[in-house]
């Protein structure tokens, strides 16, 4: 009988191991960095620790990718990954990192801002770790993180969190990188990692700042360009540009008493030319149904679609949900109609960019047909 | 403190596989081994 609980005890405790070791593996798999593959139009790529060397060796530091064009512009700075739950954001800034060429200026692109943020998810969504996009070489995966950075890297959240610019928010907040601007060069993680940005803006002179987001869709500020009243003009010309083109964007000021935002502070601190684009995501959304794969990348959510019918959304959601390839496509033309209304105000800063897919091929095609296709 | 909070998680971790060998009964040792994966987590992942 003795021996029998024995065998018995060390057979469950082979198989506590077994079970320990691969959800470790799975867990720490997390940590992996996606492959990206910079065009031949790359002219220098570098980290953010080389701006502000405090973050080097830290989970905060990213990699940031130059495009210079041979003739001479404006210099504009685009970030994806600042909240890692929004990947149309993140895909936007990567799909650009692998197709574009610049003829004239320098365009600078930050994918993963809160790298940190990629490294864990959101706790007690389910949220997928991973979703995956088809390439004609086949499927390549992508992390889908959390909104703010991980706790193992900046830990205990303060009760109330008051930000760079003193404004109070939840203690969780103090992990998000959009309410830890202009940053503090001896805070926390989130605010080095926002200093960080604020010495790129500053050493490679940027003069246009885009931060690429998602919102929920019962969220008010969606399908919207938020800009810094320094960007005013520029909004108000792309608008009209995405709205012939027949893309719904509204125009969204940024509140002055808001603080800690990158539509806010770069404009405040920096004196860019500062805008912010949301486009409509239901996998972070609080009316979700069960957070899948399908959910990131369709975007379809029969749940949703009956908030939409009750007329609590501040977008249409209709049964063919708002897939990912159109919430990109929408930050492409985004960026696209910001950049021709640069062109025309204040020629001495354009910035011309080359082989961007368009926004009607990746909507037909999907993002998949343009990025590239290696596996690794 | 890390060290600290490890020798506490390797305290309570002993003492899960001290109680699953001596406990006779066979879901009580399942309950058991449910608790042990996570404390195994915690011992060997935590930073």
């Amino acid at each position: 009988m003795r021996g029998q609980q024995v065998t018995t005890s060390a057979a469950l405790l082979a198989l506590t191991l077994v079970v320990g070791f691969f959800s470790g593996r799975e867990f720490l798999s997390m940590r992996t960095q996606d492959a990206i593959f910079p065009s031949p139009g790359l002219t220098a790529k570098k980290m953010l620790s080389d701006y502000f060397p405090a973050l080097r060796n830290t989970p905060g530091d990213t990699e940031v990718f130059i495009f210079a064009g041979a003739a001479k512009g404006g210099n504009l700075l685009i970030l994806g990954g600042t909240h890692p739950n929004e990947p149309a954001g993140t895909m936007t800034a990567i799909l650009l990192t692998e197709t574009i060429r610049t003829a004239k200026g320098k365009v600078v692109v930050v994918p993963w801002a809160n790298a940190s943020g990629f490294t864990h998810s959101d706790p007690q969504e389910g949220s997928p770790q991973r979703f995956f996009i088809e390439t004609p070489g086949g499927r390549r995966w992508f992390r889908l993180g959390s909104r703010v950075t991980n706790p193992v890297h900046q830990w205990p959240d303060p009760t109330l969190y008051v930000n760079p610019m003193g404004q109070k928010l939840a203690g969780i907040e103090a992990r998000n990188l959009n309410r830890a601007y202009p940053g503090k060069p001896d805070g926390y993680l989130t605010e080095k990692v926002a200093f960080g940005m604020m010495e790129l803006i500053r050493k490679e002179a940027i003069e246009l700042g885009i931060d690429l987001h998602e919102s929920a869709p019962e969220y008010p500020v969606i399908n919207a360009i938020v800009f810094h009243e320094n960007a005013a003009d520029l909004a108000a010309t792309a608008q009209i540009e995405l709205q012939a083109e027949g893309f719904d964007f509204r125009l969204e000021a940024s509140p002055p008493n808001l603080r800690g935002l990158s539509h806010r502070e770069w404009g405040d601190a920096a004196q860019i030319k500062a805008i912010l684009l949301e486009t409509p995501n239901a996998s972070h959304g609080r009316l979700k149904g069960r957070p899948t794969i399908s959910l990131v990348v369709d975007g379809k959510d029969k749940y949703y679609e009956r908030a939409s019918r009750l007329g609590r959304l501040f977008v249409p959601y209709g049964p063919e949900g708002i897939p990912l390839r159109q919430r990109i496509a929408r930050h492409l033309a985004g960026i696209r109609a910001i950049l021709s209304s640069l062109k025309e105000l204040q020629p001495a800063e354009a910035v011309e960019i080359e082989n961007v897919p368009s926004a009607t091929d990746v909507q037909a095609k999907g993002i998949g047909a343009f990025l590239h296709p290696s596996l690794k | 403190m890390r060290i600290i909070y490890h020798l506490i998680v390797l305290y309570l971790t002993g003492h899960l596989v001290w109680y699953l060998f001596r406990e006779k009964k066979f879901w009580k040792q399942a309950s058991i081994v449910l608790v042990l994966v996570l404390f195994l987590l915690r011992l060997f992942l935590i930073e």
